[in-house]
């Protein structure tokens, strides 16, 4: 179906240290240029494999085993630069956070971090990103207020475009539309297929719904592990594990 | 027994409450008011710009004052990097380990210490061990260490109170550990920082015990010229002229304590005007 994998997951394990295993045995590949979905009740996982695939899970004491090659680099490796990684695969999370700035220096943030300077790029990195995000339009005349002056689903577009403006190659999603009104979710939504053409899509989406309407791949967590995974059409029109079918005819979950 | 309806026990309540705020309210105000009021007439340009003169009978008080900003500021110099720093290393770096819980231990017990013992504390390391003398610098290190746990617990505090989604966001976006601290987290902590480092050098300033044998003169007739010379400074100056000094004017002492109380009430209001500042402009 896909042949073209961006990501290869292989035997993934992931533990916290208060002894819960929050992945068991994960093996997944993750195809370029599409919307990967990660669906499945709460506490199947899904935040967790989002944030091993660009080791924020670093901060926390969690214990990995396995493999995630992007591009074949095993991201686990002792010489990866954690930081690169980080500007390689960037990640939006569930509740809008814009960091205690402009709107504009919210974007511009990880580019200077970088060491990028350069008024022009910069500027450019905004519309771009503000573009891509289909934010500018609402804050091209206001770049200098805070960004906390924005509604929450304003800010999610800004989390998501700040994280455009460093040109990442993969795109991880947590819930980003769980906080949002359904204008402001369609909108982030129409986004994303936009985005799919240039990156590649990791998304945890906020609901059932959601995963139709947007999955290329869908892929059904449960307990941590992979229960089932299969195109969107496929896995929502005829799926094969009895679980999966209980979970999105609503039966559970 | 007696029921009361719960209408008079809410009336008795607050009578109670309240009578207790205007207690504690009342010592201050009258301490205030009556130095303020009996001193005013001993503070002039003069008073607060000359020499002491005929035994400190007459003349003014310009090498306490003098004297007492120069420790401040060394105190400062020492004790807010070293402060603010290990604040940072406990907040963002330390695990929480048997080590950090000594280090934490340590700091709350070093509040606690009368500041007499400071003061021996420093005679003993800093004048005679460490050879310093009496003398500003000694004074000023001795200060620092009676200053530095109260910097660094409001500055700890400050710094877990920003937000640690910050952070995560931060480092989501490629920042180093210290990027985000430098850029994100000491921005949004830095007026409960100010308010602790003021809270502290006001200690500083208003202490004479720990100054005592470190570096207080009784009188110089003049000012210093070196971190390595003694000073006069105004709470320890306030205590000679008050009781070691036969008829000392009555005025003059009260004009010391005028100045010495403006000097700390003048930190404690810019401490309360810097958290205002604060709450306004946090984010979060």
């Amino acid at each position: 179906m896909f042949d073209n994998p961006k990501i290869r997951i292989n035997e993934l394990s992931v533990g916290y240290d208060d002894g819960t295993q929050a992945l068991s045995d994960v093996c997944l590949d993750i195809p370029e240029n599409a919307i990967t979905a990660l669906f499945g009740p709460a506490g199947g996982g899904k935040s967790t494999l989002l944030r091993t695939l660009n080791r924020l899970n670093d901060l926390l004491d969690v214990s990995i085993s396995g493999e995630v090659i992007i591009d074949d680099m095993n991201i686990f490796d002792r010489n990866v630069d954690v930081i690169s990684l980080r500007r390689r695969v960037g990640i939006v999370f569930a509740q809008p956070i814009p960091l205690p700035f402009s709107i504009r220096k919210n974007i511009t943030y990880g580019l200077e971090l970088a060491g990028e300077r350069r008024r022009a790029k910069l500027d450019d990195a905004v519309e771009g990103s503000l573009r891509s995000s289909a934010l500018w339009d609402e804050v091209k005349d206001r770049l200098d207020d805070s960004a906390n002056a924005l509604s929450g689903g304003q800010q999610q577009r800004l989390c998501i475009a700040r994280v455009l403006a460093l040109a990442p190659e993969v795109l991880l999603l947590d819930e980003p539309t769980s906080g949002l009104d359904p204008i402001s979710t369609a909108k982030v939504e129409s986004s994303l297929q936009i985005l799919k053409q240039d990156y590649t899509v990791v998304i945890a989406p906020s609901s059932i719904q959601q995963t139709a309407r947007i999955a290329d791949l869908a892929v059904f967590m449960l307990q941590g592990e992979l229960v089932e995974w299969g195109s969107g059409e496929d896995l929502f029109s005829a799926p094969r594990e009895k679980q999966t079918e209980e979970y999105i005819t609503g039966r559970f979950g | 027994m007696i029921r009361l309806s719960r209408h008079h026990t809410e009336r008795i309540v607050f009578a109670v409450i309240g009578l207790a705020a205007v207690a504690t309210a009342v010592p201050i105000i009258v301490i205030v008011g009556s130095i303020f009021f009996s001193g005013a007439e001993a503070v002039s340009w003069q008073f607060l710009l000359e020499m002491p003169r005929d035994g400190m009978r007459s003349g003014g008080i310009w090498p306490a004052i003098i004297g007492t900003i120069y420790l401040v500021v060394g105190t400062g110099l020492i004790s807010i990097p070293l402060g603010v720093s290990s604040a940072i290393y406990l907040s963002e770096y330390a695990n929480d380990s048997y080590w950090t819980r000594m280090i934490r231990l340590a700091i709350v017990n070093l509040a606690g210490i009368p500041s007499v013992v400071y003061g021996l504390f420093g005679l003993g390391l800093f004048v005679l061990f460490l050879d310093l003398g009496s003398s500003i610098v000694a004074a000023c290190l001795t200060l620092s260490i009676m200053t530095i746990p109260v910097i660094i617990s409001t500055a700890e505090e400050a710094l877990r109170a920003v937000p640690q989604s910050f952070r995560v966001v931060s480092v989501g976006m490629g920042a180093t550990r210290w990027q985000t601290i430098r850029r994100v987290v000491l921005p949004q902590a830095l007026p409960g920082i100010l308010t602790g480092v003021i809270l502290g050098l006001n200690r500083a300033a208003g202490e004479t015990a720990p100054i005592l044998f470190t570096g207080a003169a009784f009188f110089l007739p003049k000012l210093p010229n070196s971190i390595f010379d003694q000073t006069m400074a105004l709470p320890y100056h306030l205590f000679v002229i008050s009781t070691q000094v036969p008829e000392m004017p009555i005025t003059i002492q009260y004009g010391t304590a005028t100045v010495l109380l403006a000097f700390v009430l003048t930190m404690n209001i810019l401490a309360a005007s810097v958290r205002s500042w604060q709450r306004r402009k946090r984010e979060w």
